[in-house]
């Protein structure tokens, strides 16, 4: 008797698991005119729990919950897997509906530059670009350069330096190179795939800087086991007023990862213009700008095909940097 | 005494009724999950995360420990009754787990599993509480250079594993290395045998190769055997009866090696990258040398059960010290973590602790609770699962393939993944029929990658020299103690036979007076391998 009852709560904790991973699955589907919305939204996360995009995600999520914003329910999914292939190739799949939904970040614009994922950031109907998420580089707390200039003293009178940050056909990458190209100093790059070994590697004196977003490295350099050199930003973050932005050292046009929102190929154009409304609304909430804040992201907001054109641009002076850099 | 006032409020704090209901729910949703083959901690934390949202961070945090333990021993269920590991920390635990359950003593394996880990639990614990500091300063010094190199401590447990025929056994290390350069480079960004398809970017992971090979390939290679049509000896697993109860020999054999294993796992598992895994390996491998019987080790050694399983639980706390002290994860699980304290508005880092102290020591405190719980519950649980052992092959066969089918699909909700777990299902009935090594591809699959990818940071770093594993003080250690586990198994016999022969040429009375000491001291051994045994203990674990 135990036996089946042991196997039987298995057996239904898998089936419940099971459901769950796929449920909500395919509630997209014709609208009927003029009452948008009438049905659940299906929200995409195309990344795992805790990473950047998952918690702006769920800020939005919670926001519009709070305030109720969104009549129906909205049923929010992890999809990770193939750098965020699987979870926009699965709004892809839901070509025509003004139900399914998914946040952006750097990957959306690198991923299918690396691989074949059978679409474009450009085949999505834009919502908008909501903020940047800019870089700051970063050295160890007990390293002998502690600013920008005596860093750019060290790297020139070197020559060459190890730096480090995340992947290879990646924003990281191309920002260490703008920095070093700018002051005429060489780099190897070496890329890590985990931002706990990166970090950890600098600390143990193996790199000489690393590329790091605000975000995760703000604990250590509160504590001074870091310290931060440049941020890439247009502005000086107000958490470190001394640090001095890329424009200010002669360094313009420095990418950052978007992130923004979108809807699957071919929405509804009352889904489209509901969601820049209703996004708008949520922009000027007082917890989207706590969570800018804390999260020091910047604020940067572009609309509708507007949104589009940056994507595009971004893409495309990515691929020209990355294909000189011989990453591509 | 700091520490002790600061663990004391701790286990105060989160001693409310809500938080000890957290802590059995937790625990028990652990187990669940982690008995779903696929699904392990990482897993189990992340289908969990978004429950906490709603708690407040001390009762989340309580709630999550008690996943994370809860499903570390739930894949040790798995890997102990059906041969099927649910996260690549637990392979080393069917090496001898598995042929305990087939000899019948499935209980006892699970239950001194159990022992082995809640020993280690609050080891790793009251390590936690003392020796963060120094463990943070050890964890800070790992750059690229000293991951290689304690990767390639965990690959030297191939050389334990393959055993027999070593050909067949390197052949199946280099499958598991070539099904692991599928995916992005990530030196180049090159994709590399994905043949253009989406699913691969990532490359093949770890869980449904590992359910294919040991799940669905132990299912052929029973029926392959007749295994359906055997009568199944009966065992009892009332726990009022005997035979469920580890023997008082299992006690004895086992304490050195959970006692080794404890301290071992806590500082591999400090280190970032792969410390679950490597430590229970090298706790294995550990085992295997110092054993007076190797040969018993793979046909069902109670040591070489409880020495990883020790390893892998004391890794997990480990793996908290890089998390709480310096704000860096240091494995998958606590990369869920850290993302779960940005959700709660907790800002990860070195300052952590002195800014949420009632926080991280309630998540020690919700340690040491954690493993108590898990070892009460258990104990009740465990004649429920070991029964599982005893059911007809006939029965259990076709649930084993349903479970693994759903708990690979349960992961990533990829077709793909089931396929391909489905196909290492028939490569392992081979694999077995043919005398090759499923586990040794495992681990090969597990930790190539990381061996290829810490080397060729290490050679970007030191432009191409090999010089950097000798500049490095942390990579001066881990290469002696690459030699000693090398040296290791070759020395033991000669040194124990040189010992022995220095012996006999001593004087009859000094020999007689020695051995009167060494009966009443251990009845079973002679004194003199016990004692080089004893020195091996001592130089092996204290790095």
């Amino acid at each position: 008797m135990k036996i089946t009852k042991t196997l039987a709560a298995a057996a239904a904790t898998a089936a419940v698991l099971a459901l769950s991973a796929c449920g909500g699955g395919d509630s997209g589907g014709g609208l009927a005119g003029g009452d948008y919305p009438s049905e659940d939204m299906d929200w995409t996360i195309a990344f795992g729990p805790g990473g950047g995009n998952d918690i702006m995600a769920r800020t939005i999520v919670d926001i519009l919950q709070r305030e109720e914003l969104y009549p129906e329910n909205i049923v929010v999914e992890n999809r990770d897997g193939g750098s965020g292939a699987t979870g926009w190739g699965y709004l892809l799949g839901q070509s025509g509906s003004g139900y399914g939904i998914s946040t952006t970040s750097g990957s959306f614009i690198t991923t299918p530059l690396q691989a074949d994922t059978g679409w474009e950031p450009t085949d999505f109907t834009p919502v908008g670009l909501m903020a940047a998420d800019n870089a700051l580089l970063i050295t160890a707390g007990d390293s002998d350069w502690q600013t920008y200039d005596e860093w750019v003293d060290y790297a020139t009178e070197k020559g060459k330096v190890v730096v480090g940050g995340i992947g290879t056909v990646n924003v990281d990458f191309i920002l260490q190179q703008m920095i070093a190209d700018a002051n005429g100093y060489e780099i190897d790059y070496v890329p890590y795939n985990d931002e706990g070994q990166m970090q950890t590697s600098l600390l143990s004196g193996a790199i000489d800087s690393m590329i790091s977003n605000p975000g995760s490295i703000m604990g250590q350099i509160e504590a001074g086991q870091t310290s931060a050199l440049l941020f890439t930003g247009p502005e000086r973050l107000e958490a470190l007023p001394d640090v001095p932005t890329g424009e200010e050292e002669g360094i313009s046009d420095m990418p950052s990862m978007p992130r923004g929102l979108i809807l699957p190929p071919d929405a509804p154009e009352e889904a489209q213009e509901w969601w820049i409304e209703t996004m708008q609304e949520v922009a000027e909430s007082e917890a989207w700008q706590d969570y800018l804040e804390e999260n020091f992201l910047v604020e940067d907001e572009r609309w509708g095909e507007d949104f589009t054109t940056y994507l595009d641009e971004t893409q495309t002076s990515f691929e020209e940097q990355l294909t000189e850099l011989g990453a591509l | 005494m700091d520490v002790f006032d600061n663990l004391a409020n701790g286990i105060v704090s989160i001693l409310t009724v809500q938080n000890i209901l957290l802590l059995l729910a937790g625990v028990m949703m652990g187990m669940v999950v982690g008995v779903m083959p696929g699904l392990g901690p990482s897993a189990g934390l992340a289908i969990l995360l978004p429950i906490t949202f709603a708690l407040d961070p001390t009762g989340a945090i309580v709630m999550l420990a008690a996943v994370y333990y809860g499903a570390m021993y739930g894949g040790t269920i798995t890997s102990v009754l059906i041969n099927t590991p649910g996260e690549s920390a637990t392979v080393a635990s069917t090496f001898d787990g598995y042929p305990l359950a087939k000899q019948g003593r499935a209980g006892p394996a699970l239950v001194m599993a159990a022992v082995g880990s809640f020993v280690a639990g609050i080891t790793g614990a009251v390590l936690i509480s003392i020796a963060s500091p120094l463990t943070a300063s050890v964890a800070a010094s790992f750059g690229p250079p000293e991951l290689f190199l304690i990767v390639v401590l965990g690959l030297l447990t191939l050389i334990v594993i393959i055993g027999g025929n070593k050909l067949l056994g390197a052949l199946s290390a280099l499958i598991g290395f070539a099904i692991a350069t599928v995916g992005i480079d990530i030196g180049t960004g090159q994709q590399r045998y994905t043949f253009g398809s989406v699913e691969l970017i990532n490359g093949i992971d770890f869980i449904p190769v590992a359910i294919g090979l040991f799940g669905v390939g132990e299912v052929l290679h029973t029926l392959w055997r007749g295994g359906h049509l055997e009568k199944l000896a009966y065992f009892n697993v009332s726990a009022r009866s005997r035979g469920f109860w580890p023997t008082k020999a299992d006690y004895r054999e086992s304490a050195a090696p959970i006692a080794r294993g404890s301290l071992l796992g806590f500082f591999v598992g400090a280190t970032p990258g792969a410390g679950a895994t490597v430590a229970s390996l090298m706790s294995y491998n550990l085992e295997k040398s110092v054993s007076k019987t190797p040969e018993k080790f793979g046909k069902g050694a109670m040591p070489g059960l409880a020495g990883p399983e020790a390893a892998n639980n004391a890794a997990s706390s480990g793996a908290m010290v890089p998390l709480l002290t310096l704000g860096i994860p240091g494995s998958a699980s606590t990369a869920v973590l850290l993302g779960g304290f940005l959700l709660w508005g907790l800002q990860p880092g070195p300052l952590l602790m002195t800014q949420n102290p009632e926080f991280a020591w309630g998540l020690i405190a919700s340690m040491f609770l954690g493993n108590i719980m898990l070892l009460v519950v258990n104990i009740f649980c465990i004649p429920a699962f070991a029964s599982i052992a005893r059911v007809p092959f006939r029965v259990l066969g076709p649930i084993i393939i349903v479970v693994c089918v759903l708990g690979t699909f349960t992961v990533n909700a990829s077709i793909v993944e089931v396929a391909i777990m489905l196909v290492c299902g028939v490569l392992g009935f081979f694999m077995r029929r043919f005398g090759l090594s499923p586990a040794a591809l495992v681990i090969a699959l597990v930790l190539g990658p990381l061996a290829e990818e810490s080397l060729r940071q290490t050679m970007i770093i030191s432009g191409g020299s090999f010089g950097i594993f000798l500049d490095r003080s942390t990579s001066q250690v881990l290469l002696v103690l690459i030699v000693v586990m090398l040296l290791l198994p070759l020395l033991l016999p000669q040194l124990s036979a040189m010992a022995k022969s220095g012996l006999a040429q001593l004087g009859s009375r000094r020999r007689a007076e020695r051995q009167d000491a060494a009966t009443s001291v251990d009845e079973d051994a002679a004194d003199t391998p016990q004692g080089t045994d004893d020195h091996a203990r001592s130089s092996g674990p204290s790095r």
